[in-house]
């Protein structure tokens, strides 16, 4: 080898860092004993050179012959190409190791400069990529504008919805519900919980929370498995009343959620959902009387009896003879059914509650081919059941105000007795409606007699009016005789009535112009009477009517009579003139309520001039006796004319 | 808050998200523009660009002036159900007193044509 050996020393040592930290320390290597040193040194001597010379050596055997001067020009040349051949070289060991399989890993790579047309290219390249990414960034963009719109449409129909159903309900937001099952997580708390409930009456029940839910078009929805909900239903068990047990809340018809959901508009949806929950709310309502029912049957109230007892039925007796159930029955929703209620109200008494008292019946001439029952409408009963519950429980429960409702006047309830009045209401109804039917049956026998019901505002107490009018021909009569006598102070009466008032169980015969029944016993004449009143049995009611209709006749003639001048006694039933030698002629009324041409019937009774007892009614209707004859059932002015011609005769047999 | 004010609320936040989706859609098409082969048109962008900033800005206030005036949530305080309930029994009466005044007026027509 020729040639200078050169040494090429580091003037500065290089201190290699081994790490740097995250927080700038700087961690060198540990320092190396001094043989090492020398060591590493001598390793470090550079035989590149030589290497180099070998190689410049092959190469330029062909090109040594070129002048040396000419040997500087080209170095860069040379340089360039020394480079490229140890690349090469590297490439080639690169592909030898990868062929032998090898791994390998490059230490390093010095990168060629680019020529200018490569770095258009990569420039164009990545500015089409850029674009390319814009135009995905944009169709992204619309896509999500759009699913964005469609979501909002969903959700603005849902909202809507749940907006205009919060106007009336309770709707409630349980995050963690949300989470779990994928909706929002939105209830519908049907609970009252403003009630004051110290005894711990009123418990939510699994009903009282809805949950909402979406339909198949994102639309607000609400799922009730059907006939999951109750309501509660009164009935009368007797075998005379032909009621079938109906569902007052079928009326509605619910055919619109089964229809196909896109033809139904969103406010029909809204409104079905709104009845649903009524329905809903109702059937907690029943749920909770019913309850309240059961606790009042089984703490033995007064006049309560309890005859039986199921899951959701409860069997009652009213009086001796009536049996009623309240049940509750589970409500089927979707279903049509006819509502039986206007045909079912034909065949019984339609018998006004409390608010409807107040119609005036007149007197109905035309026999009735209708049957009436005594028991009232199963609707109504219902219908006060849950008026009475609600307003004396619930009302209560909130510090009910003071002005009452329309069941005012009626004395507070205590909670417990509410089933008792409830039940003696009933049987108050169907003991008027018994006592109604004997007055109608008298105010048809007698034409000239009326009848009119009154309001009493109170469940357990019935009123009623008769009257007996005097027709207007007589009274004009009566007034141009008036004028002429002497009798100035006489006011003459133009009706009498009697009135008839039911409590509970007990009559109230009231009326005018009835003697008393000590007046009765002793046998003697007229006492001026006022307003008497007693009271009587159901079977006595008809007889007592007609005979307190017919003395009030008889007065009225007497008083008439005593008008025109003629003495004449007045005794109960029967009016009597004394004609010359001591005779005596009568006239008494029969009252007899099973006669079916008229319930009053009149006598014409002549008698000796000795004393006999007065006749109250007589049995015999020999009408061919002389002492006795049957004039038949009169009208008003018959009997005043009839009066005026005993009169006559009185007048004619004493002038 | 009575109806009135809640449904006009409800439309200012509806008219809210009306303008979310309106920006999405500029986004696009401002992307779109870029993506032109022969490079974006600058009007069309600076108009795009500037209708994104205002409904931006009227985003916002919306959405400040509904949170500002959003009141407190108050539990349910007078809860009307036991008024509800007095209503439906009221509309039971009612319908039954419908049906007896339909009998009537039946019995009433009987009677006109038994004459």
């Amino acid at each position: 080898m020729d040639g200078k050996l050169e040494i090429s020393l580091d003037k500065l040592p290089i201190k290699r860092l081994e790490v740097i930290e995250e927080n700038g320390l700087e961690r060198f290597p540990p320092d190396v004993g001094y043989e090492e040193k020398r060591e590493s040194l001598i390793r470090r001597i550079d035989f590149a050179w030589a290497v180099e010379k070998d190689d410049k050596n092959n190469k330029q055997k062909k090109r040594s012959r070129e002048t040396s001067a000419a040997q500087w020009e080209f170095q860069s040349m040379v340089d360039n190409l020394q480079l490229a051949h140890q690349e090469l070289s590297v490439i080639i060991d690169l592909i030898n190791t990868v062929e032998a399989n090898d791994a390998v890993t490059v230490a390093s790579m010095t990168r060629p400069r680019p020529f200018p047309n490569e770095a258009l290219s990569d420039l164009a390249v990545s500015a089409a990529t850029k674009l390319q990414c814009f135009r995905h960034l944009g169709k992204y963009f619309k896509q999500s504008a759009n699913a964005l719109e469609q979501q909002m449409a969903r959700e603005a129909r849902f909202y809507g919805a749940l907006i205009r159903l919060q106007q009336n309900w309770k709707v409630k937001r349980q995050r963690a519900v949300a989470l779990a099952s994928g909706n929002e997580g939105f209830t519908i708390d049907l609970f009252d919980n403003s009630l004051y409930d110290p005894a711990g009456i009123f418990r939510p029940s699994p009903l009282s929370t809805v949950c909402v839910d979406h339909d198949s078009a994102g639309m607000l929805a609400i799922n009730l498995p059907p006939k999951s909900y109750h309501s509660l239903q009164f009935g009368f068990l007797s075998a005379y009343t032909d009621d079938m047990p109906i569902d007052s809340s079928k009326t509605k018809t619910q055919s619109a959620c089964d229809a196909d959901k896109e033809s139904v508009s969103d406010d029909e949806c809204v409104k079905e959902t709104h009845s649903l929950l009524r329905e809903v709310h109702q059937a907690i309502f029943s749920e909770q009387v019913f309850d309240l029912v059961n606790r009042e049957a089984c703490n033995q109230s007064l006049g309560v009896t309890v005859t039986g007892i199921q899951e959701n039925y409860i069997q009652l007796n009213i009086g001796q003879e009536t049996s009623v159930f309240i049940s509750l029955v589970p409500t089927s929703q979707g279903e049509e059914t006819v509502d039986s209620s206007s045909t079912q109200n034909l065949e019984n008494a339609i018998l006004p509650l409390d608010t409807l008292d107040g119609l005036n019946l007149p007197e109905d001439k035309p026999d009735t081919p209708k049957k009436k029952s005594v028991i009232p409408n199963q609707i109504s009963c219902e219908i006060y059941l849950l008026q009475i519950f609600h307003q004396h429980v619930f009302l209560k429960a909130k510090d009910r105000p003071t002005s009452g409702g329309g069941v005012s006047g009626q004395p507070a309830k205590e909670g417990s007795g509410l089933l008792g009045h409830f039940c003696m209401s009933l049987a108050h109804r169907i003991f008027s409606n018994k006592v109604l039917m004997e007055l109608e049956n008298v105010v048809r026998g007698v034409p000239y007699m009326q009848l009119t019901s009154h309001p009493t505002w109170h469940s357990r107490t019935s009123s009623w009016t008769l009257f007996v009018k005097i027709p207007q021909s007589i009274l004009h009569a009566c007034q141009t005789r008036a004028s002429d006598s002497h009798h100035r102070k006489h006011v003459t009466k133009s009706q009498f009535h009697t009135k008839v008032v039911v409590t509970d169980d007990c009559i109230n015969v009231e009326g005018e112009g009835a003697p008393n029944v000590v007046g009765l016993f002793k046998g003697t004449s007229q006492e001026i009477c006022s307003m008497n009143r007693y009271d009587c049995d159901l079977a006595d009611l008809s007889v007592i009517i007609l005979q307190q209709v017919a003395s009030q006749v008889i007065r009225w003639l007497h008083e008439e009579a005593l008008m025109v001048g003629i003495k004449a006694n007045w005794d109960f039933l029967c009016l009597s003139f004394e004609l010359e030698q001591g005779e005596t002629l009568s006239l008494v009324a029969h009252v007899d309520p099973e006669d079916t041409e008229g319930c009053i019937s009149w006598w014409l009774v002549m008698e000796d001039g000795f004393v006999e007892e007065r006749k109250l009614s007589l049995d015999i209707s020999d009408g061919a006796s002389e002492s006795r004859k049957f004039l038949g059932h009169l009208s008003l002015e018959v009997l005043y004319s009839t009066m005026m011609d005993l009169v006559g005769l009185c007048n004619g047999g004493g002038n | 808050m009575d109806s009135q004010t809640q449904n006009t609320s409800l439309q200012r936040l509806q008219n809210v998200e009306k303008r979310i989706v309106k920006v999405l859609e500029l986004a696009g098409s401002v992307m779109d523009e870029l993506a032109n082969p022969t490079g974006p048109r600058r009007e069309a962008i600076n108009n795009h660009v500037r209708e994104f900033m205002q409904l931006i800005k009227d985003i916002q206030v919306a959405l400040r002036d509904e949170i500002k005036s959003a009141c407190d949530y108050r539990p349910f305080e007078k809860c009307d159900y036991s008024s509800r309930i007095a209503n439906e029994i009221c509309c039971k009466k009612l319908e039954y007193v419908m049906s007896q005044l339909d009998g009537m007026k039946e019995t009433i027509d009987d009677y006109h044509t038994a004459v």
